[in-house]
């Protein structure tokens, strides 16, 4: 084939990014081999020239990496579209803050920014760690080999390693005619980009994955110093050094977690903070985990218990952030998960990255077991580090079932592979049906049991407690949170009885444990630590915690909807699927008030936005007052937006708006709007069946029935003996042009003939014909028609999230406890 | 034994008699066909939309009333009942799995979920409507 010489191409940067992301998968793997062999080598010279070695070579892949980082950036920000990834992920309109979004919704970019943070504290680590950089630098550097080669982009055979971000668009499909063409890049679809799925234009996009990513990248410094002790046989020492990054790592992770949850219930229109979607639970589970490792060290500090499960806790807890990284990367969830991520047919080596880490680490465990320094005495139920280990066990078990839970299309495959689904003639595993209640009715129990402990074990001492003591500093704290349990069950009547009265009992208990959990480390910081703020840090963040699960309790079991539709409610309301069948959308035609809970709400109309023109705003106007011709007591307006309709898209991609109050929050957004391009201009009559009282909306206003009258007398309408007649009495509200009188009429003649007379309004084009009786149900048939320009209205949902600010608050007090913590232990 | 000893065999209990029963919380894909025969019981049922038949959401007559007719894997065409507004991009789906249960001929269902054609294919669209230029 001969050689085209394409025009306007910029293809160095591409070239220099793709040497890089090799320089640096090559300078990995030396730094890898040069720290292996300083741990391993005899004599101290060679021990330093080694460990020399393998800093610089990590140095050369963390400025390699930076340097893709930095030319993939360029690549996007240029508007470079002869590249696929800038191609896909960004356009030209795109403010500049959404640049990094767009870097991060691709797999290869989020794999880069997972590779910059753990060259960052690579980095830190190397020129801090002292006598422990050789054995840890080995474990990270190792990290980052394979990190690298998910970014190589070679062909060994068949097989593809990694993907290649800086894949020019006439590479990714070579054979497609358009790259005959050297001009091709001035054709109509390079000139701008795919651009950057709607759902992601938002500020949260910015900064939840790098905050998130380094959560991940950090929990390997804790698992690195774990494998680092047991490969060099210096079991119990590391255990210093790694604390504060293992805290540091919680922390983080906590917040990139709790972020996503503020994103989703914010912007997302998922309905609320956490929905124990795959990927939320996947990035959950290590957290669990870690924080179980940091109780365990902590106790193996004190006491000298539980070294082996603090080794297990930090080895498991990399394990599963490489599982979650699998899980939402592989394509596995395809069917299980809101959030799409599209297989890369990279699936093998995702798996390969975790074995390499898991295999090894548990194998050395196992192997190891019988040297990990142990105490034989066994450890007094009245100690701290006997119940520390309790509770490390009990964040397991939760991580255990979500794991499970979660890892249902893994089953599958598994069943599948082994041959088991044919050998009993299993059907595949779909998730359960209420997915919410099937991990709610077990990780209740276990939050409840984990807040009871959060609140006691502090005032447990290490190695003995005197009983007595600890029950006289806890009786004021247990009667202050019974108090207060009793206090909000009474005046916030938590009564959710949807799923039946056991679970109810469990929102109490967790009611109870949770405010138990905040009283009573409030109360330690006094009695226990006598107000030593400098030493707090765990209490703190214990507050936190109990905080969150309070906010999570009440803002869950007292959500309401707002935008309960009444219509047809009567069919099936006392039925028990009325609960899950919940009628929660609501149409407001433009310019009428609906009532909603305790308010009217009123569709005023839409603008465009002023910096992203694709963007609609929706004007909705809430006033609060009981009837519809009271004053308004209270009056605010939300402006939900939406992107309509965009990039040949049929629909709606909608953002929420909010109205926050201290207590709660009320949460609005658009679910439809009219389709532009459906035509309604054909004229039938629209039945409807209503009983007296009813109101049927038009374009411009409403029709109320009002009453029926018999022997109605109207101008059309000339009665004959023997005539039945019915005329229904129908008031007409219209917002522009003033209210009417309707009555159309229902005969029956001759006792057989059944006629009608309609009546109509000239002035609106609108006629009604009164067409049938259904004297069983007590209703009749109305048929409406009116020549009518498009009506205007939406349809939103709206949401009450009482509360909602505890939770809040609760992550934030438990991210200070994290930092007060970590200061705490570096100082010592 | 030591009593941490006995609290872990204990939790190991309690965890595989937990997923035991956990199993039992868990859904399975059906055909319409098979899902009859399971009247009442909540159930997953994966297929395309069947174009050719109407896709009804009105929300002047019912804001909460949505409803199409899915072909399954077995080609069987059912109607679908909703009660929530039209999906974006729904008649663009290329894969639905609908949460639900049947009643009588209708299958009701609570939950949605489209797979839609991903961007790799836009793109493959992109290069063919390239190729009449």
């Amino acid at each position: 084939m001969e050689k085209i010489n394409y025009i306007g191409e910029h293809l160095l940067p591409g070239q220099l990014g793709h040497f890089f992301s090799v320089l640096a998968f090559v300078a990995s793997l030396v730094a890898t081999v040069a720290y292996y062999c300083s741990v391993r080598a005899k004599d101290e010279p060679a021990k330093e020239s080694w460990r020399k070695m393998g800093r610089w070579s990590f140095y050369v892949q963390a400025i390699s990496i930076f340097a893709v980082f930095a030319l993939l950036y360029y690549i996007i920000s240029n508007h470079l579209f002869e590249y696929k990834y800038a191609w896909q992920h960004s356009s030209r309109d795109l403010e500049t803050k959404y640049l990094f979004a767009c870097f991060w919704e691709g797999q290869e970019g989020s794999f880069l920014l997972w590779s910059v943070w753990q060259s960052v504290l690579g980095l830190i680590l190397a020129n801090t760690s002292k006598k422990w950089e050789a054995p840890v630098m080995t474990f990270i550097a190792f990290s980052q080999v394979m990190m690298g080669s998910m970014l190589l982009g070679i062909y060994i055979g068949d097989h593809r390693i990694g993907s290649n971000p800086f894949l020019l668009m006439r590479q990714d499909s070579p054979e497609s005619p358009v790259f005959q063409n050297p001009n091709y890049l001035q054709f109509k679809q390079f000139i701008d980009g795919n651009g950057l799925n709607e759902l992601l234009k938002n500020y949260w996009m910015v900064i939840h994955p790098p905050v998130l990513f380094l959560g991940f990248a950090s929990v390997l410094v804790p698992f690195a110093y774990a494998m680092a002790g047991l490969w060099t046989r210096k079991y119990g020492e590391w255990i210093k050094a790694a604390l504060p990054w293992a805290l540091f790592s919680a922390m983080m992770l906590g917040t990139g977690i709790m972020m996503g949850a503020a994103w989703a219930y914010e912007s997302l229109t998922f309905g609320g903070y956490w929905a124990w979607d795959p990927v939320e639970n996947a990035s959950l589970v290590p957290w669990l985990t870690l924080v179980a490792g940091v109780h365990t060290l902590l106790a193996y500090r004190h006491s000298g218990h539980a070294l082996r499960s603090t080794f297990f806790f930090f080895i498991i807890s990399y394990t599963l952030v490489l599982y979650s990284s699998f899980l939402t990367k592989s394509g596995i969830l395809g069917q299980t998960s809101v959030h799409s991520f599209t297989d890369m047919g990279m699936s093998g080596q995702l798996l390969i990255s975790m074995a390499v880490f898991a295999i090894p680490g548990f194998w050395m465990l196992i192997r190891r077991n019988k040297d990990i320094p142990k105490i034989h005495k066994e450890e007094s139920t009245y100690s701290r580090e006997f119940w520390l280990f309790v509770g490390a066990l009990i964040l397991m078990v939760s991580a255990i079932q979500i794991t499970f839970s979660t890892s249902i299309p893994v089953w599958n495959k598994l069943l599948d592979l082994f041959g088991l689904k044919k050998l009993f003639n299993l059907d595949d595993f779909a998730t359960p049906g209420d997915v919410t209640f099937h991990y709610n009715q077990v990780q209740i129990w276990l939050a409840s049991i984990l807040g009871l402990l959060t609140a006691v074990v502090q005032y447990l001492k290490y190695k003995d407690t005197p009983k007595n003591t600890v029950l006289k500093k806890l009786a004021w704290p247990t009667l202050i949170a019974l108090g207060i349990t009793v206090l909000i069950g009474w005046v916030g009547r938590i009564n959710y009885i949807e799923y039946g009265a056991g679970f109810l009992v469990a929102i109490y208990l967790m009611l109870f444990a949770s405010v138990y959990a905040v009283v009573a480390n409030f109360g330690y910081i006094f009695t226990g630590l006598k107000g030593k703020m400098k030493s707090a840090g765990a209490s703190v963040a214990h507050i936190g915690f109990g905080l969150v699960l309070l906010g999570v309790l009440i803002s869950s079991s007292k959500k309401q909807v707002l935008s309960v539709d009444s219509m047809g409610m009567l069919t099936g309301y006392f039925t028990k699927e009325s609960g899950q069948n919940s009628r929660e959308n609501v149409m407001l035609p433009k310019g009428l008030p609906v009532q909603m809970g305790p308010y009217f709400v009123t569709y005023k109309g839409d603008s465009v936005g002023t910096a992203d023109k694709d963007k609609t705003f929706f004007i909705m106007e809430y006033e609060k007052k009981d009837r519809l011709e009271d004053a308004a007591t209270e009056r605010f307006t939300l402006y939900p937006d939406a992107y309509l309709n965009v990039r040949g898209q049929e629909g709606i991609t909608p953002n929420p708006d909010s109205k926050h109050y201290l207590t709660r929050d009320i949460f609005t957004y658009i679910t439809a709007v009219p389709r532009k391009d459906v035509v309604t201009d054909s004229l039938p009559y629209t039945p409807h069946t209503i009983k007296q009282g009813d109101t049927i909306f038009f374009s411009k206003g409403f029709i109320v029935l009002t009453g029926l009258k018999t022997q109605p007398v109207t101008k059309n309408y000339h009665a004959e003996p023997g005539d039945i007649a019915v005329g229904a009495e129908l008031y007409v509200h219209t917002r522009e042009n003033g209210d009417f009188n309707l009555q159309p009429v229902y005969f029956i003649r001759d006792s057989s003939f059944q006629g009608n007379v309609p009546d109509t309004l000239a002035p609106l084009s609108l006629a009604v014909k009164f067409t049938k009786i259904l004297p069983n149900e007590n209703k009749v048939e109305l048929e409406i028609k009116e020549s009518r320009e498009p009506m205007d209205y939406v349809v939103l949902k709206a949401l009450v999230f009482p509360y909602i600010n505890v939770l809040w608050i609760g992550i934030l007090t438990m991210m200070a406890g994290f930092v007060m913590s970590i200061i705490q232990r570096i100082r010592r | 034994m030591k009593k941490t000893s006995i609290i872990l065999l204990v939790v190991i209990a309690a965890c595989v008699a937990g997923m035991v029963m956990l199993v039992g919380d868990f859904s399975t894909y059906e055909t319409f066909a098979t899902a009859k025969k399971k009247e009442g019981k909540e159930i997953k049922v994966i297929g395309a939309l069947d174009k050719s038949k109407e896709v009804i959401y009105d929300p002047v007559t019912d804001a909460n009333y949505f409803s199409f007719y899915m072909k399954d894997k077995s080609g069987e065409v059912t109607k679908v009942v909703f009660n929530g507004t039209r999906p974006t991009d729904f008649e663009k789906s290329t894969e639905l799995v609908l949460t639900g249960k049947m009643k009588g001929s209708e299958f009701h269902c609570t939950q949605i979920l489209m797979k839609c054609p991903s961007k790799y294919k836009d793109q493959q669209t992109a290069n063919s409507v390239a190729e009449n230029i």
